[in-house]
Formats: C-alpha cells, structure tokens, sequence
C-alpha cells in the first residue's frame, strides 16, 4: 500500500503536530494560561524564585524577603496577563524581535548541543569530501612578455631553444615554480592566469599565450598533483565544526520554512 | 510524568554542560598540537613572498562593534580572512576572492565582550539605569543600536562610562572568560606555513576623544598569552601599557609589541615633541618608545596619516584619504588647529624623531609602516569593490556613501570620507606567528591602501648595477639591508633598490617615489619627494621638474577602467643626489597606482545613486603603497 502524496507534505506533519499539542493542553491544561484571571503559586513556584534569587545573592532568602519576592512575581505576572489581554504584546520591536530571536534558538538550540557521532561525522566527510580535501599542487616554468605578438612569436622558437629561460622578459615573477598551492599561484599570478594554468589539461608541453594582470605568458605545466583528502582521524575537529555550523543553519532555515509554508503572504508594491 | 520529563530534560542540559565546559576543547593540548605542527615549517634564509593581513579588526566581542549590531563573531572573522563563504550580519553573503595569510582580531580591551553579555542579560538583571537604556535601545533597532553605542563613545571619552563597565574587579572575571575562549579559537584555525591567528587586542586610550589607540599584538601562543589579560585602557596613560607589555615578557618569556593608529584623530597628541607632562623627551622615554612601537598604521578605513598638505605643500600627492578626518579629533567634540598637524602625521613623525635625536641621542619614532581595516563587521576587507562597511550600520546599501556618519555627533564627517582600508604586507621568512612578530620588530613591512602590489626596498652603499634578474634579491640582502633597516653614515651617498610588481589582478602603476626626510645641523627638518621610475619613462618628460600625470581611464557611469596606461612593473637604482655627510636622514618609498574608482563610485553603479558633489571630487582615487623607511645616520653618542 502506498500512502497518499498529501502525507508526505511538511504542512501536513505540522497541522497533525499542532492538533496533537492542542488536544494534549486541551486534556491536560496549560500550566499558565494567561487569560485566566485565577493565579495558583505552589510551592514549586516558590522555590524557583527562591533559586534565582539565591543564584544572585549567593544565600536563601528568608521568609520575609521571598515573601516580598512572591508579591512582586505576582506584580510582575498579573501585569503581564493584562499587558497581553490589552495587546501590548503586538507591534512591540522588542517582543517581537525576542520571541523570533526564542523560535531561532529552539530550532537550533539542540544541533548546538548534541555530541555527534563518529558514524555522522564521517558520513558527513564522506558526502562532502571538497571541502576538506588538500589544494591541487602545481609544477610549471612561465616566461612572460609584455607584448601578446611576442609571446606568440618566441612559442615558435621554444621547442628547439637551449636557454628558453632567455627568451622571455624580465619581471619579478619565477621562472619555475615547484608544487605551488593553487592559493600560492593565485596569490603570485592572479586570478585570470590561475583560471588558465587549471585548464591546461596536457603536461610537458608549451601552451599560450595566457594572459595576466601582467601581460602575456607562455606555460609549460609538468605536473599536478590532485589533493587528497585527509584521514577522518586527523581532521575530526574541522570536520565537526563544519557539520554544527551547517547543521545548525539548516535545522533554523528548515523550521523557517516549514512555519514560512502555512502563511499566505501578499506583498503590495 | 512532568517530573520525570522535567528530570530528563535537566539531566540533558547537565551532560550538555559539562561537555561544553570541559570536554569539548582542551585548549592546552591544542596548543601543544600547534606548536608541533609549528615546528615543522621550513624558515626560509630571506623574506622569499610577501604575506598579506589585517592586524586591525573587530568582531561581536568590542563593545562598539557589537552595538553596532555585529553579530559575527571570531570564528566568522577567522572563516572569512582564510577564504571561506560567511554570512554576513546584514544577511548578504561575503567571501574574499582572496584570502589573507595572517589576521589579527584586535577587540577593544575595556568591556570586552561587555556588550554582547549586556544584550544577552536578562533584562532585571540590570540594575545601572545607563545600561538598562541602552539595553533597551539595543533591543529595540539597529538604528536605536546604533545611538546607544554612539552614547557609549561619547561617554568613554568623557569618562563617563557606568561603573560596571570599567570597574577593573566587576571586569576580570568576564574579561578572563571572552580572552581564554578568543585564545583557544585562534589555536583552532592556526594553519602554520599557510594561516596564522594572531592574538592581540586594541588598547582604546583617547582623553577628550582625542585618539591614542594602540593595537598590541602578540607573538605567542595559549600558553602564554592566557597567564595575562588584556591591559585597560580608559583611565591609563601610555606609561602604564608599556609597564603591562614589559611585565607580560617578564614574567612569561614571550614577546609583544604596540602599533598605534589613527594618529590623524589624536589632535597632535600621537607624536609629540615633548614628554606627555609637557617637559622635554628624554632618552630612556624616545627609547622605550621606539623599541614597544616599532610599526605604525599609516592607513585604514578612518582615513590615512602618511601625509597632510599643510605639512608637504610641494607633494602635489600629499593628502590620499585626509579629507573629512582632518577637521577634529575622533569623536569630533573637538576641531583641529593648523598646528596640531604635525603631531598626527608620519611623515613629520619621522622627521620629528631626527629632531629628538639629535637633542637626546635616541630616535622615538623610528618605525615601519603597514595598513590595515579597523573594520568593525569581523569581515577584513580592503579593496575598494568590497567594501563592507566601517561597521554593520554601513555595510553596503544605497545611502551609505552620502549620509553622515560621525559616531558622536553625527555632524561634519560623510560616509564617502571612509576609506576602503587597507592591508598589512610583511616581509617574513616563513607564515609562522613568530616569524610575522619578527618581521614587525624588523619594521620589514609596508602598507597599502588595500591593492597587493609587491615591494621590495634596499639601502646600501655598493650595489652597482642590478639588472633585476635571477637571484638579484639574494645579492641585495648580502650587499645592504631591507626596508625598515639603518645605515651608518660612512661619508659616501647611499644607494637604493625598489622593485615594484603591480598587484596582479589590480591596476598598472604610474610612478614609484623616494621620499627623504633630513636634519641639518642647525635642527632644521626638510623633505623632498623624488619621483625614481614612472611608466612610460622615454616619452614621458619632466616639465620644469614636474612628471605630467599619467592619464586616467576610469569610466565613471560603470565604475570600471582600464590598464592601458601605466606600467606592471617599476624597478630602478638610485643614488641620492643631494647627500650631504653627518645629515641624518630617512628615506621611504611611495608607489602610486593609476586612477581607479574609490568604493563610492562602485556604490553608485551598484545602488543608482546620485554621489553628492563632494563626494564625486573624490569617487576616484590613486591608490597607494608606503615603505617602512631605512634610515641613515651616524652612530649616535651613548649618553
């Protein structure tokens, strides 16, 4: 049996969740609800406040001051309930960033804490290995013109040259350079020769003329190396870092869209 | 059944905890990992490639930089500096097409991370009523943010600030817990041989608002730089910093050293001739001075300090990045006077520091020059297409370049005064936090206003003719010393090699220029700027001393322009043909890249904006790079 597509829709799982919170409350009441007008503090109530007061004063009150203290909880919450039943609440920036920074938090409150496995981790690695493989290394030797009608002209006369060094023109770039990073080679030559040595896709023979923020170069790649990625054991923590800092912005962006999903939103422009 | 939920739930958050607190990093075992790793990177016999950074930028921990409304914190500022794709906090995505090999996070020292903890309490638990408005207003807007924290700077230099803020006891434990943290995430992302985290923070004196800051940087890992906490600033005096860096290498073998910026903001105070009492410098002060500061930020995003017109009125290129700043202290509560200038400048700084020497025997100001951001979006940018922002109320939008922007009072200083900032080039031997403090010791360093040309400077007496290929650095470090180094006057006139590649995907250059500061024997001090090698040198003549500008082929209605002028390279020797024996004297180098669009043009291409009329005097500029200088003198008499 296959179930319905409509089942499969997040809407759906959310409306079900909704109704199952709504009919638990409903059964077993809200532990607050602020538009009764009947406050109950139990002795629960009374210790709580007691503790956050401690955790200030660093020692319990006495009798009189929690007293005091109940007095001005009770103050606080029933002036609360009628700030709500006026709709102080509404179009408040402050209450309204707060609670949206409170939604933010629980969506993600719980990637921030858990302690991921080594299973997740490495499925993690796994399925996005790029990210954490080394840089490709690159061997070449580059003479550099400043004229594209030069450059073109000494290609000719590189195969059979015994100083090839001699043909290009000075400038204070090497003339070889030996497993450079593709950070080293794009931090020397710029973006625009890097994008052409990586094209290349021959080695041991001249190409060009490739342009740079310089001018023009002849290239001879010889070798390149393609990263490997390193051994899970040696990158644990980078590979953790990228799995909360991801996961953490998913599990925010995924509760947005799902509450984003049952609002109909209209924008006048 | 609640309870039972209600245990889980707490034995949860307990066990969360207490991996959070002690399990999660242990950052004594990391630092040994560093250190090893440390170990095997290979240090070069000379300065082989120059390594680019910022060794000014503030993320969520300063005070101001939060308020602001900054929500990156170190790690994003960490990501983003060695390539990586972060959000920014205005919600824009921010990647640097380059990344930087070293950064330094230099968060404001006093409250540090107080904002952020402020904003973070729950609302009772603010007693100050100061700091609950301001809570409050953070809450509210970033606009509100934005008053709040202006306030706060105003307060500041007023000395004004809540106790709670400055009270060193109510201080250290929150101070001891943002530092220890910040260190242990800087071990995280230290790459040796390819990234360096350094540590440091930004020492934030300013009587009146007229600005002393300090950057003080480290050259040392967790281990030691977690037995101190960051010296503060708001009731100090420079004296008190200086006894805070001796003690930390006292008592903990490490080493440490102060850049000072902003001097364009110091109303005169930055480089003094006298002692901070008014009495005359002595040797030990000029000395101390010069050996706890050996590099001074000539550029960044609240202007550049190389030079001031009023000061240099035959450099017709003296003033990059003056205008706006000028006119008063930081936090504009008070104006500048023609006189004060001197004192704010680096050029007059250097010529001041023969001027001491010659009455003391020491030389106060003998320092390097680098550049840097003072972003305060965690985010290091320094080109004039990325400009992120002086802070996150200025990070790009299409009313940023005309509003005005002054923190204070919101009078007289326009967005379109900010520069794009600048960065940090250093000479070092290896990508090592030891080998980048050495080559800041060494002044081997230069600043730019934000383009990655390289620049290599020699002084010496003997180098003959170099044809610049091959192995002629090598020859150039054997035959005299680099940018940053002395001579001793040995009677014959000094020769300089200047090697100037353009920044590759960066803009050609126009000219490279030598500018000497001298003493005469009466204590008169005299500049001249010489023009050594330009672009296009065999059509384009001097005209009664002066070289015609270099064209400009910048297209303003899309921001773009052209390397059809200009040069991608400028190398020479010179032999300095006004040499007088027994004068002493500096000499720095200035390469000038042509015109391109400053950031604003880019913002008005970008937002269709109309740029006000001020601002379009300025929405083109030539970007530039100063040297640290090499200095000639005879050796100086012990006192």
């Amino acid at each position: 049996m296959t179930l319905p597509s409509w089942t499969r829709e997040p809407l759906v799982h959310f409306l079900i969740l909704g109704v199952g919170l709504f009919a638990f409350f409903a059964w077993k009441g809200e532990p607050v609800d602020p538009a009764s007008r009947t406050i109950a503090i139990s002795q629960e109530d009374r210790a709580r406040i007691a503790l956050t007061w401690e955790r200030t004063m660093q020692r319990p009150p006495t009798d009189a001051e929690l007293d005091t203290l109940t007095e001005t909880w009770l103050r606080e919450e029933i002036l609360y309930r009628e700030a709500l039943r006026l709709g102080l609440d509404r179009d408040d920036a402050v209450v309204r960033k707060r609670l949206s920074n409170k939604m933010d938090f629980l969506a993600s409150s719980i990637a921030e804490t858990t302690q991921p496995t080594d299973t997740t981790l490495r499925d993690w690695l796994d399925s996005n290995p790029q990210r954490f493989a080394d840089d490709t290394k690159y061997s070449f030797d580059q003479l550099y013109f400043s004229e594209k009608g030069d450059a073109e002209a000494a290609l000719g006369r590189l195969a059979n040259a015994d100083d090839w060094v001699g043909l290009g023109q000075s400038i204070d770039l090497p003339v070889s350079s030996e497993g450079a990073s593709s950070q080293a080679v794009e931090k020397q030559f710029g973006i625009a020769f890097f994008e052409a040595l990586q094209s290349i896709e021959d080695t041991g023979g001249w190409s060009g003329p490739v342009a740079s923020g310089f001018g023009w170069h002849l290239v001879r790649l010889r070798e390149r190396q393609v990263g490997a990625v390193p051994a899970f054991e040696d990158i644990r923590d980078r590979v953790e870092n990228d799995w909360r800092l991801t996961t953490l912005e998913q599990r925010k962006q995924d509760a947005y869209q799902l509450l984003r999903g049952a609002y109909e939103v209209t924008v006048e422009k | 059944m609640k309870k039972i939920l209600g245990i889980v739930v707490l034995v949860a958050v307990l066990a969360a905890a207490i991996w959070w607190l002690f399990i999660r990093h242990d950052p004594v075992a990391k630092a040994e990992d560093v250190a090893e790793a440390e170990a095997t990177v290979a240090i070069a016999a000379y300065p082989q490639q120059v390594l680019w950074g910022d060794t000014h930028l503030h993320t969520d921990n300063s005070i101001d930089a939060f308020g602001f409304g900054t929500r990156l914190g170190p790690d994003a500022a960490l990501k983003f500096a060695r390539g990586e794709k972060v959000m920014a906090t205005t919600g824009m995505e921010a990647q640097l097409a380059r990344p930087l090999d070293f950064l330094v996070i230099a968060d404001h020292s006093d409250a540090l991370g107080s904002t952020k903890r402020l904003y973070n309490a729950p609302r009772f638990m603010i007693q100050d009523e100061t700091l609950l408005r301001w809570y409050d207003m953070m809450h509210e807007s970033p606009e509100q943010s934005q008053l709040a924290i202006a306030e706060l700077i105003t307060a500041a230099s007023n000395g004004t600030l809540p106790e709670s803020l400055t009270d060193p006891e109510a201080q250290e434990e929150n101070n001891r817990t943002v530092w220890t943290d910040h260190l242990a995430t800087l071990d995280k992302y230290y790459e040796p041989g390819k990234f360096t985290p350094i540590a440091g923070y930004e020492w934030t004196l300013m009587p009146g608002g007229n600005n002393l800051h300090r950057v003080v940087m480290y050259r040392d890992g967790y281990d030691r730089t977690s037995q101190i906490l960051p010296a503060p600033a708001l009731d100090g005096d420079l004296t008190a910093l200086f006894d805070h860096m001796d003690a930390y290498e006292e008592s903990t073998g490490g080493k440490v050293l102060a850049i000072p910026h902003n001097s364009n903001l110091s109303n005169g105070l930055m480089f003094e001739l006298t002692q901070a009492d008014g009495g005359p410098m002595t040797a030990e002060t000029a000395r101390r001075r010069a050996m706890r500061e050996p590099v001074v930020e000539a550029t960044q995003i609240k202007g550049d300090s190389e030079s001031h017109p009023f000061l240099s009125p035959n450099d017709e290129f003296a003033g990059y990045g003056d205008v706006g700043w000028e006119i008063g202290n930081l936090s504009l509560t008070a104006y500048k006077e023609d006189d004060q200038l001197a004192g704010e400048y680096l050029r007059e700084a250097l010529k001041r520091g023969l001027s001491i020497e010659q009455q003391t025997g020491a030389n106060p100001y003998k320092f390097g020059m680098i550049g840097s951001t003072d972003s305060h979006t965690s985010l290091a940018t320094g080109d004039e297409d990325n400009f992120f922002g002086k802070h996150t109320g200025n990070e790009p939008n299409g009313e940023r370049a005309n509003a005005e922007q002054n923190l204070g009072t919101r009078i007289g200083r326009f967005g379109w005064n900010y520069l794009a900032g600048g960065y940090a080039a250093v000479w070092a031997k290896a990508n090592t936090r030891a080998e980048i403090f050495d080559a800041m010791m060494r002044r081997e360093v230069y600043a730019t206003t934000g383009p990655r040309m390289t620049v290599r400077f020699f002084g010496g007496f003997d180098f003959g003719e170099t044809d610049f290929t091959g192995d002629w650095v090598s020859g150039a470090y054997k035959g005299g010393v680099p940018m940053g180094g002395e001579l001793s006057d040995e009677g014959k006139a000094p020769q300089f090699i200047v090697s100037a590649l353009k920044d590759p995907d960066g803009a050609h250059l126009d000219r490279v220029q030598i500018v000497k500061g001298w003493i005469t024997a009466d204590g008169t001090t005299r500049e001249k700027v010489f023009d050594v090698v330009w672009s296009d040198m065999d059509t384009r003549r001097s005209v009664g001393g002066k070289l015609p500008a270099v064209g400009n082929t910048v297209i303003r209605e899309e921001a773009t322009y052209t390397n059809d002028i200009g040069a991608p390279q400028l190398q020479t020797v010179w032999t300095d043909p006004e040499y007088r024996a027994g004068q002493n004297a500096f000499y720095y180098v200035r390469v000038l890249e042509i015109p391109t669009p400053r950031w604003t043009l880019f913002d008005a291409v970008r937002f269709g904006i109309e740029l006000s009329e001020e601002a379009q005097k300025y929405a083109v500029g030539q970007e530039r790079a100063y040297t640290s200088p090499i200095w000639i003198g005879s050796e100086p008499a012990a006192p």
